[in-house]
């Protein structure tokens, strides 16, 4: 059953423990071990039983690592060049210090807690002064969001007015918020619908109001991620030249493909999932955006934006 | 399994003998007294050449140096300690667990093992159970990484100038940062710092950055700049524009005025009408970046001043009505 480790994982896991151990002059439990160094008992007695056969030249006893191995207890004495763990790389650290500070921006962080401490002390050791090398915000709202985490913990059924940005349309719906979570900057509630008898996700900064239907709800089975919005095959697609100051098209849509042409404008194909949003886009880019080619449901969608628009400033 | 044995061990003493050397160790030093190679010279090479690429892919500083004493260019390889240790954190079991936490919470990138593996670094991995599915209370959400994030960060942490070409509405230009920090703002990452070429704090979109960074010597400046705390993201009055701004009207209809307030600020608010509909004063320095916002509500926004922009929201929408129906 337990997974076999390569020799460069074994290497990466041993140069944690070896001088975890060394440190503690007593010596540890393998139980503890195995635990913190997330290893199999199995795997951790393999990579021990070679490690006290490695050394320097001339391999005599004392150049080799003096471990003992003894039932469930092990002790390490060692030379000095197995003394200090080896430095964390910089991609290792970036994960951790975002992951760290994303927990310190949301409501309900501790600023003087553990984590912070932890994050303080972190970057001392990645040689920066400063802890606030990364600082994140996951998303706006807090106060809906930890109106929105507090139904999460209670399991209470709730009503919220939410707003359709696709379909530009406002609507009341019942929903069992089963998790909260930020997703590319945006906060996001999953629930189970009531109106729609079905799983959806919502927009945190697009629920207009919340109130509490003093109901418990039983939780559902399903994934607790959020995952992030990707159109479907069977959406239809258009096709725009954008010139290059509205190139910031590429980063915020979603893409199908893109293609840069010889004045130097960018073709790019965009697939549409609802009307309201690429009317949005494209009056917003006006002359910078030239329609290729479009799927017809679509083709007069700018005019029809404008127009609208218009009748709000020609009367 | 004995094969794995063999190169694990031959991995560790290789790494072993690399950190004690007092002087570079030549490429026939190692053969001859490192354990574990066989005597073959061609399978040697090819299986030392392998051990070393596994060590640098863990972040082992393996260096190539020229041997004291040595005729110039007898080349020899060293770890130099004070580039390999990590100087102890010494993190206390709650500070451990709750690094732990906080990486169970959120994903960053597609990697879920990068955190854990800075874990053992650091002392080991304490606290929640990884092998509970259940975990749906603690998933707090997700940040994108962009390739561009990572030699940033080491250039912040080792305050190194990063130098880049980066992507804008004119074209794309070369720069060159004193980076300070970076941040993950609105769902995109930034980096903040001084502008060495135009002289000011500038932040830069790192997905706007193109191709490879590069970065010059460690502990070229020192960062200033201080914490950004609140600094809400309004691209239509961007901080230090230095243009006297204009004071532009909208009114927003009341089921949209909510998020209208949100993005502006209640400082923008002058008038809430009996039906919902806000009246907002806003400072504006980038009228593109305002017409843009306003015309996000499509037809639940109108502005109302001042006159010089309204009328040139209306030729900007008269374009498209004209091409489109052709009416």
């Amino acid at each position: 059953m337990t997974k076999q480790l390569t020799a460069a994982e074994r290497l990466e896991r041993m140069l944690a423990i070896v001088p975890w151990v060394a440190a503690r002059p007593g010596g540890v439990t393998l139980s503890e071990l195995s635990d913190r160094f997330q290893l199999t008992p199995t795997q951790l007695e393999e990579c021990l039983r070679i490690v006290w056969m490695v050394g320097v030249h001339p391999y005599t006893p004392d150049a080799l690592i003096d471990l003992t191995l003894e039932s469930d207890h092990v002790e390490i004495r060692l030379p000095d060049y197995f003394a200090k763990p080896l430095r964390l790389t910089v991609a290792q650290a970036f994960a951790l210090v975002a992951a760290g500070r994303s927990v310190l921006s949301t409501p309900d962080a501790d600023p003087d807690g553990p984590l912070a401490r932890g994050l303080d002390k972190l970057a001392a050791a990645l040689g920066s002064d400063r802890s606030s090398v990364v600082e994140v915000e996951l998303g706006e709202h807090s106060t809906q969001v930890a109106a929105l985490q507090h139904a999460v913990a209670e399991r209470r059924q709730l009503e919220i007015d939410y707003y359709t940005y696709g379909r530009d349309q406002l609507a009341t719906r019942r929903i069992d918020p089963w998790t909260v979570q930020s997703v590319d900057g945006f906060w996001y509630v999953k629930a189970f619908c009531h109106n729609a008898d079905a799983v959806r996700t919502f927009r945190v900064d697009r629920i207009r109001d919340i109130r509490d239907l003093e109901t418990i709800f039983v939780p559902g089975q399903q994934s607790p991620r959020i995952e992030s919005f990707r159109p479907t095959d069977d959406d239809p697609e258009i096709t725009l030249d954008l010139a290059p100051s509205a190139r910031w098209v590429v980063t915020q849509y979603p893409i199908r493909s893109t293609e840069t042409l010889v004045d130097g404008r960018l073709r790019v194909t965009l697939a549409v999932s609802a009307t309201q949003w690429l009317e949005r886009l494209l009056v917003r880019l006006g002359p910078d955006a030239e329609i290729v080619s479009t799927d017809p449901s679509l083709a007069s969608c700018r005019s029809d934006a404008a127009r609208r628009i218009l009748r709000r400033y020609l009367k | 399994m004995a094969a794995i044995d063999d190169k694990f061990e031959r991995l560790m003493n290789l790494t072993a003998a690399l950190l004690d050397a007092e002087r570079p160790l030549s490429a026939e030093y190692i053969h001859e007294h490192v354990a574990g190679y066989t005597s073959d010279g061609e399978s040697y090479r090819r299986a030392f050449e392998r051990d070393k690429a596994d060590l640098l892919e863990l972040g082992i500083p393996i260096v190539l140096l020229q041997i004291p004493g040595e005729s110039l260019g007898t080349l020899g390889y060293r770890i130099e300690r004070t580039d390999y240790e990590l100087p102890d954190p010494e993190l206390d079991p709650e500070e451990l667990a709750a690094l732990h936490l906080a990486l169970r919470a959120v994903r960053v990138g597609e990697s879920e093992t990068l955190g854990t593996r800075a874990l053992w670094r650091l002392g080991g991995v304490l606290g929640a159970d990884d092998d509970n599915p259940d975990a749906s209370e603690l998933a707090l959400g997700a940040l994108p990484t962009d390739p561009s994030l990572i030699p940033l960060f080491g250039a912040v942490l080792e305050r190194r100038v990063a130098t880049f070409t980066y992507g804008t509405s004119e074209g794309e230009a070369t720069r060159s940062l004193e980076p300070w920090r970076l941040e993950f703002q609105r769902g995109h990452w930034y980096v903040l710092g001084f502008d060495i070429d135009r002289q000011g704090e500038r932040n830069f979109r790192v997905d706007r950055i193109v191709g490879p960074i590069e970065t010059g010597p460690a502990g070229a400046f020192s960062p200033s700049g201080e914490s950004r705390g609140e600094r809400p993201f309004r691209p239509w009055n961007p901080d230090g524009s230095g243009d006297q701004p204009v004071t532009a009207i909208l009114r927003v209809d009341g089921e949209h005025a909510v998020t209208a307030t949100e993005l502006l600020g209640t400082e923008t608010i002058r008038d809430v009408e009996i039906d919902g509909a806000t009246i907002y004063e806003v400072p504006v320095t980038s009228w593109p970046a305002f017409r843009s916002f306003v015309l996000s509500f499509l037809d639940h926004a109108e502005l109302i001043g001042p006159p010089e922009l309204r009328s040139d929201l209306v030729d900007w929408l008269g374009t498209m009505d004209d091409e489109g129906s052709g009416s």
